[in-house]
């Protein structure tokens, strides 16, 4: 009976004499242990209760820690099999010398055990050192004040453990069954089982094709962000299954087609590159899609998020166009008086101790509906509206703002006068080719004059929906007329709301200053609606309340791509040394026997340094690809969450995309070298 | 006229440190005339691969020279020696060297298409090739679906299509069996008598009875010589047989 020590030192010798590809996986499995430890430790933090914007916060990395947990276990089996593939040899020749079955299981138990050891140790070490630095960027991304203090997390710590040593449970489960049904011989030659010529799949190139171009154009197609929001899940599935689709087939019948063509294919700079090229695609187009659709992934999350997180004061400018703003619904138009408007702006006044300053006051109804060709339907809106609507509705989706005319000549200076039934009408996307605006079963406007500026900030998150504003002579009446039919039909008070509005700049006021003045205006308020049973519901948006709730959400957002993207990256890494030391040991031979065949060395470099650039470039110009077409798209998405910002999304993105394709160029530098000291016989393996 | 002169060539092996000299071939001087077939025998080590290596310039002399057609390959610079050998000699292997990513044909085009010869002239000069050699069935297949005769005549093919003026051969029957060994030295023979000069290295009698003259190596010197005359294969046979007899009790001259 030998010793357990003896199976303790194959496996540690085995490790060690292959640590050329060990050590990358150990490691990455480390950071993977690593990065699930930081945001599961950050999203379980204290510090989520108690500060501001917390709960998205944490929402936004606990859906961080699940993304890292199933892309852990993809690709940790990925590479495993990766491993067992070149492991397999050992233990064909173990075998062959005398070790049963069950003596290699030992080996491969030990060696699982000793990488899930490092791994696990390794990647929390890691993560308790790096947590606090994560925690202090975190919170300065959502502008928060940073403490010091070190913590550990023993949920995150006890979390990560159990989750990868189930992964690495798994694994062991997967290679000891697939030893149990392999044969020994097989064993020793299954790195060099017989490769068949790869067959051209037309009809898989085609449909890789025509998914992609389908994708691209709903992508270019897509106007309104709601569809886009919907659509997008769709899109990104097609562009992941035309990838694979494209690199494992279509790259073949490329191949094939070129090899059609006699006089390209029979020169000597396209030769060897396009007959080999062929049999590379068929080993390696699974990895190339996986390296460009992880790229694509990591430049689409980090152009998006950062655009938000440095877009974020516009957006925030946007949503809250004043420094504060006081609104009051009413229930009846009739209530709506240019004394309540008075009040309004009398407690603004009072409560910001004279300080305000651009201040305007105005009274609106609110209705939206789906709208069809001139015809408003609220109707339809009060018995479907949910996310799961036809994407057809979501696009017809409009809010429709009525103001009184003499608001308009009020703030703004004018003398304008309209006959009954007429309006004028200024539409957030520009234009309005209908000579009507019908509210369906109430009231029609004629549209006198289209009008090209407001003469207030309307808040742009409802931009999502074209938004109309219809200034009307008769706005009592009209607006009586309307709420009446709304509540007829049965329709939420939200769904025709008259309101009142006071907004104002603050000036000179620092954010505290700005959120006390909001404490006095509530206080105020709730003092004042004993006498004014009217006022049945007031809010009061100050922008600087808000700041952190914005912050908080895009940091989180920004932080978690950031993270994301550093494990996506890796991973990528990971696969492109793999492959490039899989490449190095085939082409071995080849090289050999071309040199003998009467080409130069000089010559034998070129050609296989333009496959491989060839074969390493194409992920990042696919994914280059990909983020053009994915630009509109993530446009409307960013516009989903108020960044509007166009040149600085596309800023965002060439930056993102140059600095990926430098890392890029990085990694293939390193990992060529590897694999020319193979190819040049340095390494005889 | 002498198509190859070997003068006084010598070769030594040094280690990683130069603590050890390994002299693999001392003073062989041999020469080789146009249409002539000339079989290189000897034991393993006796430097024979070594000989193949530097008459092909993949190695260099480490004094002596030798003249191909007159030039002097061992003078020659790195950059031309490549497109000597793909021009002005033909190579056939003991492991056939196929590369298993193109079809038959395209491994026999290779030399021609690093020549950069168009695809037409390629074709004219494989058709009339491939019929003679006996593979114009196989030409669209790939070396996995054919078998280690059939490889080997395609390693001929390729030798030959650059109209090469020696062909040289490292062991051909090596890795065949009887069959397949038979076909082959048929097919030499047959090259031979249309007027291609061989070069063939091989341990294996058989091989060496179907060669028009016999040089025997041993320890990294040209040890003797047998001419066919007018033997016939079995009758060199014969010969061959006895001269390594008397090779291997090591007899001297």
């Amino acid at each position: 009976m030998m010793k357990n020590g003896f199976y303790l030192r194959l496996a540690l010798d085995g490790m060690r004499k292959n640590r050329r590809l060990y050590l990358p996986y150990l490691l990455t499995c480390a950071g993977m242990v690593m990065m699930f430890y930081i945001l599961s430790s950050l999203a379980n933090s204290p510090l989520m209760q108690t500060m501001h914007g917390g709960d998205t916060m944490k929402m936004t990395l606990n859906l961080g820690t699940i993304v890292i947990a199933i892309f852990a276990l993809l690709f940790l089996f990925y590479t495993n099999s990766f491993l067992a593939r070149r492991r397999n040899k050992e233990f064909g020749l173990y075998n062959i010398l005398g070790m049963n079955k069950r003596n290699l299981s030992r080996i491969l138990l030990w060696e699982t055990l000793i990488s899930a050891l490092f791994a696990i140790a390794g990647g929390l070490a890691g993560g308790l050192l790096f947590a606090k630095l994560a925690e202090m960027f975190l919170l300065h991304m959502a502008g928060e004040k940073v403490g010091y203090a070190l913590r550990v997390e023993p949920g995150g710590i006890l979390m990560a453990i159990a989750f990868f040593a189930l992964i690495f449970a798994l694994m062991l489960t997967v290679s000891l069954a697939r030893m149990r049904l392999s044969k020994p011989l097989d064993m020793l030659k299954s790195e060099s089982a017989g490769e068949k010529p790869p067959k051209a799949n037309w009809l898989f190139a085609l449909a890789g094709v025509i998914l992609l171009g389908a994708a691209y154009y709903l992508a270019l197609s897509i106007r309104e962000p709601l569809t886009a929001l919907a659509l997008f899940f769709v899109a990104v599935l097609m562009v992941i299954a035309a990838t694979y689709l494209l690199f494992i087939a279509g790259s073949v019948v490329l191949c094939r087609i070129l090899q059609k063509n006699k006089g390209y294919y029979y020169r000597p700079e396209h030769f060897v590159s396009v007959s080999s090229m062929a049999f590379r695609m068929k080993r390696n187009g699974a990895g190339l899609a996986s390296i460009c659709i992880l790229a694509t992934m990591v430049l689409v999350m980090l152009s998006s998020t950062s655009c938000l997180y440095f877009g974020g004061e516009d957006a925030l400018r946007g949503q809250c166009p004043y420094d504060m703003e006081l609104d009051a619904a009413f229930d009846r138009p009739s209530d709506c008086t240019a004394e309540s408007l008075d009040r309004l702006c009398r407690l603004a006044h009072d409560a910001s101790g004279g300080q305000e300053s651009g201040l305007v006051s105005f009274t609106t109804l609110e209705v939206s509906g789906y709208f069809d060709g001139g015809v408003l339907d609220i109707n339809s809106i009060v018995r479907a509206v949910d996310m799961s609507s036809p994407v057809s509705l979501l696009e017809k989706l409009r809010s429709v703002e009525v103001f009184p005319l003499s608001d308009y000549n009020r703030l703004m200076g004018t003398e304008l006068s309209l006959e009954p039934g007429e309006a004028m009408l200024w539409s957030s996307d520009g234009k309005y080719p209908w000579d009507s605006l019908t509210v369906k079963g109430s009231r029609t406007v004629h549209i006198r004059d289209t009008l090209s500026t407001l003469p207030v900030r309307i808040s742009t998150s409802s931009t999502l929906v074209t938004v109309y504003c219809l200034f009307v002579p008769d706005w009592e009446d009209y607006a009586s007329d309307v709420t009446a039919y709304a509540a007829g039909i049965g329709a939420d008070r939200s769904d025709a709301v008259c309101s009142q509005s006071c907004a104002f700049d603050l000036p000179g006021m620092d954010e505290d200053e700005q959120i006390s003045v909001r404490q006095a205006l509530i206080d105020a308020i709730d003092g004042h609606k004993d006498g004014n049973s009217a006022l049945t519901s007031f809010s009061i948006g100050s922008r600087a309340l808000y700041r952190s709730d914005f912050f908080s959400a895009y940091g989180s957002l920004f932080f978690l791509g950031i993270i994301l993207s550093i494990v996506f990256i890796a991973a990528a890494a990971l696969i492109i040394y793999y492959k490039q030391l899989s490449e190095g040991y085939e082409d071995q031979r080849r090289f050999d026997i071309m040199q003998k065949v009467g080409m130069t060395k000089d010559e034998i470099r070129r050609t296989v340094n333009s496959q491989v650039l060839t074969v390493f470039f194409a992920p990042l110009l696919m994914a280059g690809l990909h983020l053009a077409f994915a630009f509109p798209f993530v446009q409307k998405l960013v516009r989903l969450w108020g960044v509007m910002n166009t040149p600085l999304l596309i800023a965002t993105s060439v930056i993102c995309y140059l600095a990926f394709a430098l890392f890029y160029v990085f990694v293939y530098r390193g990992t060529a070298r590897a694999y020319y000291s193979i190819v040049s016989g340095g390494d005889a393996r | 006229m002498s198509i190859l002169e070997v003068h006084d060539l010598k070769k030594v092996y040094t280690s990683c440190f130069g603590t050890q000299k390994v002299e693999a071939l001392r003073r062989v001087s041999f020469s080789v005339e146009q249409g002539e077939y000339v079989a290189v025998m000897g034991e393993s080590g006796s430097g024979k691969t070594t000989l193949l290596n530097l008459l092909a310039a993949l190695d260099r002399p480490t004094s002596g020279s030798v003249l191909l057609d007159g030039v002097d390959t061992s003078a020659l610079p790195e950059k031309d020696v490549a497109a000597f050998r793909r021009d002005q000699l033909g190579f056939v292997f003991q492991d056939f060297n196929l590369l298993d990513t193109f079809t038959i044909e395209d491994n026999i085009y290779l030399p021609l298409v690093l020549a950069g010869k168009s695809h037409a002239e390629m074709e004219k000069r494989l058709t009339p090739l491939a019929r003679e050699l006996g593979i114009s069935e196989l030409l669209k297949k790939y070396p996995y679906e054919i078998s280690g005769g059939q490889k080997q005549r395609a390693a001929v093919a390729r030798a030959l299509i650059t109209e090469p003026k020696l062909l040289l051969a490292d062991e051909p029957t090596g890795a065949l069996d009887s069959r397949s060994t038979d076909e082959l030295l048929g097919l030499f023979a047959q090259v031979n008598g249309r007027g291609q000069t061989i070069v063939m290295v091989t341990h294996s009698v058989k091989a060496a009875s179907h060669a028009t003259r016999v040089l025997f190596i041993r320890d990294g010197e040209v040890y003797h010589q047998l001419y066919r005359g007018r033997d016939t294969n079995e009758q060199l046979y014969q010969k061959i047989s006895d001269t390594l007899t008397v090779l291997a009790t090591g007899g001297d001259r």
